[in-house]
């Protein structure tokens, strides 16, 4: 499973979520999971790409196919992420 | 006969004589009182009750209603009458009794008693008609009438006594304020700033221009706060004015509740790419500025645009405090006391996010949670402001 993640420094929200994906990656072993990070302002190639509108922070997650099977937009609590996470890990 | 004809014609004389100098000592006695109202006052209406009952208490007290918020004549009458005491009336019921002023009305109780008291040192002399001889163009001769307050009080267990009219504004101040300070215009810009100034190896150069940031915003938005606020002290009488803001003010709260109903995923809303990334290579380039006082000029030059834009992102706040606080009856200090207030509490937000980064070299969010939930006391708050200022606008004088 692979998770992209679009965020921007000067996003309130975004560093709420930095916080709360940092603290996850604390308590649990995500060594499995594909992680890559954009930045809003720098990679607005693959804004396109990945369909990024205007709002952020945006979770994406790709199963082990290359296919995307959901898409987090705004804030998102912390156990409801990681029990998302967790849940779908054979994906 | 002749002796007694000569002390009858020694009376009447006398009587004649005397006559017209009793008349015109009658005619000194008057007492007037003139009382500036508003049509749809809740105040006012109870003081207009009031006076038509003391009217027939005192035999030579003479009323005159001057209603303000109908008429551009009577309002701007009330301005030079104002002008002329060397007293700003800002509110309503306002009244004149000879050379002394009464600013509101509570109930029959307290100001309408002080006003019976200030009639009754009036009996034996008369009063002046200071109104009078300003719509005469004339001056009168006391510019420093004796003020008294409208009590206010009531008494609540471990709290004491509490004057109402002196929480309610701090209140409405504090409220709107963290509101106004909660607009995402702004803080967008102070966070990439300090993501460039935790970066900066000079300590002092960091220190110095994010606070130069956040007091020139703080400076920038305060004198605009004076701008509107002197503004409606001058035009706020009129009604179509005050209607207008009521407008504005129903539009913000409908629109701070609307972002409360559809914005529950939180998040930001990036706006043009084009505009901010011209903001953010300006930023770039004042963090990079080698002379330090080129970005110092820089960094006050951008945080008072910056907060001009913020004036239109804030939808009409600052122009519906303003116009509420110009209705209250206050002393110029404190109108600029209370506008101090709430820029504090405007940049409240920016303060604590700037402050916790510089100390720990880590920038922070404040979750949309809050956001949110300020939407909505705030536009519930602003929502009634606005429907208050059209139809019920007494409520909401304050002072």
């Amino acid at each position: 499973m692979k998770v992209v993640r679009f965020s921007a420094v000067w996003c309130p929200s975004c560093i709420v979520m930095r916080s709360r994906w940092e603290k996850i990656l604390q308590e649990n072993d995500l060594s499995w999971l594909e992680i890559e990070d954009f930045d809003y302002d720098q990679h607005k190639g693959l804004r396109a790409k990945y369909n990024i509108g205007r709002d952020i922070p945006v979770f994406i997650f790709f199963n082990s196919q290359g296919n995307e099977f959901a898409r987090f937009v705004g804030e998102v609590d912390r156990k409801e992420l990681i029990k998302f996470i967790l849940e779908n890990k054979k994906s | 006969m002749n002796k007694f004809f000569t002390k009858i014609i020694f009376i009447l004389l006398l009587f004649f004589l005397l006559s017209p100098l009793t008349v015109s000592a009658q005619q000194s006695k008057t007492i007037y009182l003139t009382i500036f109202w508003g049509d749809g006052c809740p105040h006012c209406h109870k003081e207009l009750i009031f006076l038509d009952k003391l009217k027939t208490e005192f035999a030579n007290l003479q009323i005159r209603k001057v209603e303000v918020w109908n008429s551009p004549e009577n309002a701007q009458l009330m301005a030079r009458v104002g002008q002329q005491l060397n007293d700003r009336i800002t509110g309503v019921p306002f009244t004149i009794i000879g050379d002394q002023t009464i600013a509101g009305y509570l109930n029959d109780e307290t100001t309408g008693e002080s006003i019976r008291q200030v009639i009754k040192q009036y009996l034996d002399t008369g009063s002046k008609d200071i109104v009078g001889e300003v719509m005469d163009n004339q001056s009168p001769q006391n510019n420093n009438p004796e003020v008294i307050a409208t009590p206010g009080k009531f008494t609540l267990p471990i709290f004491g006594e509490i004057n109402v009219k002196n929480w309610s504004l701090p209140m409405l101040t504090v409220v709107i304020g963290l509101l106004d300070g909660f607009n995402p215009c702004a803080m967008w810009v102070l966070l990439f700033l300090i993501t460039l100034l935790i970066g900066m190896e000079d300590r002092k150069k960091m220190w110095v221009l994010g606070s130069a940031f956040i007091i020139s915003s703080a400076l920038v938005y305060f004198l605009f706060m004076a701008a509107w606020l002197n503004l409606f002290l001058f035009l706020g009488f009129i009604k179509i004015i005050r209607i207008g803001v009521g407008l504005v003010a129903i539009f913000s709260g409908g629109y701070q509740l609307r972002e409360w109903w559809i914005n529950r995923k939180g998040g930001c809303r990036a706006a043009d790419d084009t505009q901010r990334e011209k903001i953010m290579n300006k930023l770039r380039r004042i963090a990079s500025e080698k002379t330090f006082w080129l970005a110092l000029f820089g960094i006050i030059t951008l945080a008072a645009s910056i907060n001009l834009i913020e004036l239109v992102c804030s939808a009409g706040l600052p122009a519906l405090y303003t116009q509420v606080l110009a209705m209250s009856n206050l002393a110029p200090w404190q109108y600029y006391g209370y506008l101090l207030l709430y820029v504090f509490f405007y940049i409240f937000n920016e303060l604590v996010v700037y402050l916790v980064a510089m100390v720990t070299f880590r920038a922070i969010g404040i979750s949309n949670k809050y956001v949110r939930w300020t939407n909505f006391i705030g536009g519930i708050i602003i929502f009634i402001l606005g429907v208050l200022l059209i139809f019920k606008p007494g409520l909401i004088m304050f002072g």
